[in-house]
């Protein structure tokens, strides 16, 4: 999608998102509706104006059809991404060491590195580290070890 | 002396001495900066002395920001962007064969830049912070908003203005997520049990800036090849040359300036020194073709800013620049709001912090002059291997705080969200200072109501907040101007 594109529906999603904003403020309860209803309120004009002028100057301009890349290498970039959620949902059911023990190798072939004895000398090297410094020395509480 | 007892004690400087080492490190590899480390380790020093986990954050700080320089010169790498001005004059004297000297200039400018501000914040912060005694809720929204002008300085040829000034309105919008303290009910939490408390700044933080970098190292399609010549190359050590000592002044109080100004950063400082040096040097023509005159005043202003960044954020909790938020954070999260407290009743905690940073310069000073040449290799590790270490430290760090399997998501939203503003021009610097500075604002403005009984003078009748809306104004309308000044000139030939 050009990146023009992206842009503009974001600012019309900040505007959409000030009115919503400004609207809450009337189901503030109490003492908030003269306080913090009031500070939200502020917000609210200050980021829908700034976004309908941006918008307005975006408009404005010739249209740029340069595509938004988030990345270069998109399937690097989404194998990153994906293997962060996984590591993230096992986390808490296997623990720091054994999912970080999968995740750090799995990542880097991933990124195309093929030189095995460095990835587990590196996996090897972080997991020891963490518990040295991280769960003996720092006493950090870390899912997999109670 | 009873601070300088707590600071040399063995523990503490040895802590100092890993934090360092460490910062020299994290700052030698490119794709890793000063921000990123910090703000990863915060979350582990919750565990920690408070003033030990602050020695060894303010360590990495002060050793990444020398750090980048040494790849600058001998791999023409930058491992932080402040270290570009450095590379543009250091790499070209490695050429020469004269990286001895150039590794000797830029060590020994960083030692007096960053001991240089150093000096002014132990000198200055605790009588700002006293001034901010005679602040009341009014004065505090208002310095808050101070700090949100000082987002538009962030704005450069990659954020626009007004979405920089966006991006911070979102981090406070961002803020406002979560128990409302006039009424005690939930706002924005979505249901979610998770945001009671608000959104966390620390997964924030790791998100956009540790996160997303990783995203962005894992997504480079072509590899960026070193040259690694100039480290096989037979390397001179000369002394010092005459005249040098003219730049590092320079540098370091333009640096520490800089350094105070809320949202200015390293490498602004860094460009800022490197281009007044070049102006009044005897020697221009050599600017560009390796000049230690330039390095000297680069070196000298980034690690300026790490002194001057702190006074604002010390003192008054606006941070001058991303580093020091994530130090912020780590105030914050030892219960030691930013202010005059912290110069009273956390005096045992925030000058040992501050005389730790001396040490720390020390060290690298000592790092620099004789293993900086074997450090700049750190620059050669693949990024296939970096990317997933630094990842499993953001989700480690991203859980640490709250333990928390959400902080882990929100961390990941941060970076994918942050990856499409950044893509599209918003600041992320602005985003996370609005996210810091959003409690502060809030909470003076709903006092300030409340003592103006719900009238808004009360942000315009005493004399500081008057001196307050005129700096807010000195800070908003010069760039405002010019920015229209350039749209409009860009438009006019557009427009034939």
């Amino acid at each position: 999608m050009p990146k023009k594109y992206v842009d503009r529906a974001l600012l019309l999603f900040f505007i959409v998102m000030a009115v919503l904003l400004y609207l809450s403020t009337a189901s503030y309860p109490g003492i908030a509706k003269t306080t913090s209803a009031y500070y939200v309120k502020f917000l609210a004009v200050f980021i829908g104006i700034l976004s309908v002028i941006q918008l307005l100057i975006s408009l404005a301009k010739d249209i740029d059809y340069t595509r938004l890349h988030l990345s270069e290498h998109m399937p690097r970039f989404l194998g990153l991404l994906v293997s962060l959620i996984i590591f993230g949902l096992v986390f808490e059911h296997l623990g720091f060491f054994i999912s970080a023990g999968i995740f750090i190798p799995l990542v880097a072939l991933i990124l195309g590195y093929r030189n095995y004895l460095t990835i587990v000398i590196t996996t090897v090297s972080v997991l020891v580290f963490v518990y040295l410094v991280f769960v003996k020395l720092l006493s950090v509480n870390l899912p997999g070890l109670s | 002396m009873e601070y300088l007892g707590i600071v040399f004690q063995p523990i503490a400087l040895f802590t100092i001495f890993l934090g360092t080492v460490a910062g020299v490190a994290i700052g030698g590899m490119p794709g890793l900066t000063a921000t990123m480390a910090v703000g990863l380790l915060v979350p582990f020093t919750y565990t920690m002395d408070p003033t030990m986990g602050l020695m060894l954050l303010g360590g990495i700080y002060c050793g990444a920001m020398y750090g980048g320089s040494i790849p600058a010169i001998l791999l023409n790498t930058p491992g932080t962007p402040a270290a570009v001005a450095t590379a543009i004059e250091g790499f070209p004297m490695s050429q020469k064969g004269k990286a001895g000297l150039a590794l000797k200039v830029s060590v020994v400018a960083s030692f007096v830049g960053g001991s240089f501000s150093v000096l002014i914040l132990l000198m200055f912060a605790p009588m700002l912070a006293q001034q901010a005694l005679h602040f009341g809720p009014a004065e505090t929204f208002l310095l808050a908003l101070m700090g949100l002008a000082g987002i538009i300085s962030i704005a450069d040829e990659n954020s626009s203005l007004i979405k920089a000034l966006i991006a911070g309105l979102l981090g406070m919008i961002i803020a406002i997520v979560g128990t409302d303290d006039m009424s005690g009910s939930l706002r924005y939490t979505m249901g979610y049990v998770e945001l009671i408390d608000g959104v966390d700044f620390m997964p924030a933080l790791i998100g956009l800036f540790s996160m997303i970098q990783m995203l962005e190292l894992a997504g480079i399609r072509k590899k960026h090849e070193i040259d690694t010549s100039t480290l096989h190359k037979k390397q001179k050590s000369d002394p010092l040359p005459k005249g040098i000592s003219k730049h590092i002044a320079l540098g370091s109080a333009t640096g520490t300036v800089i350094g105070v100004l809320p949202g200015e950063g390293a490498t602004i400082a860094a460009f800022i020194s490197y281009n007044i040096s070049k102006r009044i040097s005897k020697t221009k023509e050599l600017f560009g073709k390796g000049n230690p005159e330039g390095i000297a005043a680069a070196e000298s202003g980034n690690n300026g800013c790490v002194g001057g960044s702190l006074v604002p954020t010390l003192t008054l909790g606006i941070p001058g620049n991303s580093v020091a938020a994530a130090l912020m954070g780590a105030f914050i999260i030892h219960g030691m709001i930013p202010g005059p407290d912290l110069f009273n009743e956390y005096a045992d905690h925030t000058y040992p912090f501050i005389i730790s940073l001396f040490i720390a310069n020390l060290v690298f000073l000592g790092v620099g002059l004789t293993v900086a040449p074997y450090l700049a290799r750190i620059a050669l590790i693949p990024p296939a291997i970096l990317v997933p270490v630094v990842s499993a430290f953001a989700v480690l760090g991203s859980y640490a705080l709250n333990n928390s399997v959400f902080d882990i998501y929100l961390m990941i939203a941060f970076a994918v969200f942050g990856l499409i503003l950044k893509k599209l021009g918003f600041s992320l610097e602005a985003l996370i200072l609005g996210l810091i500075l959003g409690p502060i604002a809030e909470g003076g403005f709903t006092q300030g109501m409340i003592i103006g009984k719900g009238s808004p003078w009360i942000f315009f009748e005493s004399p500081i907040a008057k001196v307050m809306w005129v700096i807010i104004l000195l800070l908003l309308l010069p760039p405002l101007y010019s920015y229209f000044k350039h749209t409009t000139l860009v438009k006019a030939p557009d427009a034939d």
